[in-house]
């Protein structure tokens, strides 16, 4: 158990509790079924790339890319959140106003698709197919990246991120406004006929969400250094939805829950079995990786049919002083 | 000019194999209500169930019927063991729409290991030129448009001259007013999803026959294709998905004449996108994709 083991699943298990947090948001407290969740990551990572990299005729000009502009820390995090928002918006505009709920959850789904092929065939603006590398970590001009101290204060300033999201979607489900959140989920035509306008609630927490899954994503690339298409496959969504459904939709502390077990804990189990080289050569090449996929299918199917409510279940709000 | 004549011709292919796909999903869809996001991936198992079957020296027409029969049973089976039992439990359609996500999840990945990551070909010879004018076909995609055009009378006729296909219709309808007409909504059901399935599976087939190479991502295309198809047309309408294939199969031929043939996708997204802002309906429905009054 050396430092970098410890700081990598301790990184990658708050990136991924600040994104199911934000889908929670999303999908467990409002009901929206954000399918293209992973392309408000990426949106966020490739920002923060792009303001942290220096241009493109660094390092001999092997990759091509826009922006370009060497910021410092924290400008680039605050960039990722910004064009997570910045994406919702037209997103939301075009799928949240008028489509069935099915339907969005399609569209997304499809825009998920679509939005990995055109970064993979468009190589000159944000790296295509091989993406982006060499992404400086935040800070590395004052600390070496490559210090045990670094991992530390990574860790560190990625916690206080996750507190601060943690905070802000606390603040929005325990208040009036996520009462209407979770009345237009219960029953769209009565929030509305009680003058709610479910597309601006949509909209709102869209944008929220967006916003937050664009941090996730530029500490993501902060850390891990490099982002390309393959990283933001649309079934990596799939992922974050079985925590959402394990832990507990609309439970925050269930959203954590779920993001401990499915993601960080599948990705462990994974890596384990592969290090094992009896199991690892067992059967076709990518045999544990596919079956991993396959375990998140059962997952979600299982808890949706034995357990729809998730481990963590969200609580019943009775108002204290109504008839028993 | 004649690079769009020639495209025009490609259209035609396209269309054929798009109408065949998107009028099987559509028909799920407004049949049975359940929008089977597993679609592409039961016609990418029928492809390679074909595929092995044309490698074991079996004629590619042979394995067209064997990819349709696969079809059809597989989505049978996926009906009745996972998606009718939800949908019986009182799944809400959102619950729906990830049950078949991670369905379609799990079919891709437990054929990866099987297929491999790489891409494939049929071992068919397309035939002899035939040209018109300056539309240049194989033999092949002669016969691709030939059983296009089979394949949408026999669905003509199956909804407006049978009992079945007016059964059909009445529980697309109104499945309760149906079942107490005296309609076994169950066996309709149950045939809605053998006769759409055989189309996935032959659209699968056809859809590998026509792309020259495959490969199992090939199936998040498929369904993008079909869906704009399907949502041009109005879901849930079999005569819509008729028309949506017609213009997503033209449209998207041009555009790779005139731009590039790698955004074929895109140009068919960018179809979907202009749909659900202008006319979420679609072109014949008239509810389709637009919410709930209210």
């Amino acid at each position: 158990m050396n430092t970098y083991y410890a700081a990598n699943l301790l990184i990658y298990a708050g990136i991924d509790i600040i994104a199911c947090l934000a889908l929670n948001l999303q999908f467990g407290v409002s009901g929206i079924v954000n399918f293209s969740f992973i392309v408000f990551q990426a949106v966020g990572a490739y920002a923060a790339a792009i303001l942290s990299l220096p241009p493109d005729t660094a390092n001999g000009g092997f990759q091509h890319y826009v922006g370009g502009l060497q910021l410092p820390f924290p400008v680039p995090w605050i960039g990722g959140a910004i064009a997570g928002g910045l994406l919702a918006i037209p997103v939301g505009f075009v799928v949240l106003r008028k489509l069935r709920s099915d339907y969005q959850a399609i569209a997304l789904l499809v825009l998920s698709v679509i939005a990995n092929t055109v970064i993979t065939n468009a190589d000159k603006f944000l790296g295509g197919a091989a993406g982006l590398a060499l992404v400086p970590p935040p800070l590395s001009d004052r600390i070496d990246p490559n210090t045990e101290s670094y991992q530390y204060l990574y860790i560190g300033i990625t916690a206080v991120a996750v507190v601060i999201a943690f905070a802000v979607v606390n603040r929005v489900v325990n208040s009036p406004y996520g009462r209407s959140l979770r009345a237009m989920r219960e029953r769209e035509i009565a929030a509305a006929s009680i003058g709610k306008n479910p597309v601006n609630l949509k909209m709102t927490i869209f944008i929220v969400g967006g916003v937050i899954a664009g941090l996730s994503g530029a500490i993501l690339v902060g850390f891990i250094q490099i982002w390309a298409p393959s990283v933001w496959l649309y079934p990596e969504t799939i992922i974050l939805f079985a925590a959402i459904i394990v832990g507990g939709r609309g439970n925050n502390i269930g959203a954590i829950l779920g993001a401990l077990l499915v993601p960080v804990g599948f990705e462990e189990v994974t890596r384990l079995l592969n290090s094992n080289p009896n199991i690892a050569n067992l059967g076709p090449p990518n045999l544990i990786s596919a079956l991993q996929w396959v375990a998140i299918g059962l997952l979600i199917l299982g808890f949706l049919w034995f357990r729809p409510q998730g481990v963590r279940p969200e609580p019943r709000r009775v108002f204290e002083g109504g008839p028993d | 000019m004649s690079i769009f004549v020639a495209a025009f011709g490609f259209g035609l292919v396209s269309m054929s194999v798009i109408a065949i796909a998107a009028v099987g999903f559509t028909m799920q869809f407004g049949i049975t209500n359940m929008i089977n996001l597993a679609y592409g991936e039961v016609m990418i198992s029928s492809a390679y169930l074909a595929y092995y079957l044309n490698k074991a020296g079996v004629s590619i027409w042979i394995g067209m019927v064997a990819g349709a029969l696969f079809g059809a049973v597989f989505s049978f089976l996926l009906n009745r063991v996972v998606y009718a039992p939800f949908m019986r439990k009182g799944t809400a359609n959102l619950g729906m729409v990830i049950v078949s996500l991670a369905v379609s999840l799990m079919i891709s990945n437990l054929l990866l290991p099987i297929v491999g990551f790489y891409s494939v070909s049929y071992q068919e010879d397309a035939g002899k030129l035939i040209r018109l004018g300056s539309i240049v076909l194989t033999r092949d995609q002669i016969i691709v448009i030939g059983i296009a055009v089979v394949v949408m009378l026999a669905i003509h006729a199956l909804l407006t001259y049978t009992r079945l296909g007016k059964a059909m219709r009445a529980t697309a309808a109104n499945p309760t007013l149906a079942r107490n007409c005296g309609i076994p909504t169950q066996r309709v059901i149950d045939s809605v999803w053998l006769i759409t399935g055989a189309l996935c599976g032959l659209a699968g087939v056809i859809a590998a026959l026509n792309a020259d190479s495959f490969a199992i991502a090939n199936g998040s295309a498929f369904l993008i294709t079909i869906l704009a198809a399907a949502v041009l047309g109005g879901a849930g309408q079999p005569y819509g998905a008729m028309i949506g294939a017609v213009l997503i199969g033209l449209i998207t031929e041009l555009s790779a004449a005139a731009w590039s043939p790698e955004y074929k996708e895109v140009v068919a997204f960018g179809i979907l996108v202009l749909v659900m802002v202008l006319r979420p309906q679609g072109l014949l429905a008239k509810r389709g994709a637009l919410a709930a009054a209210g």
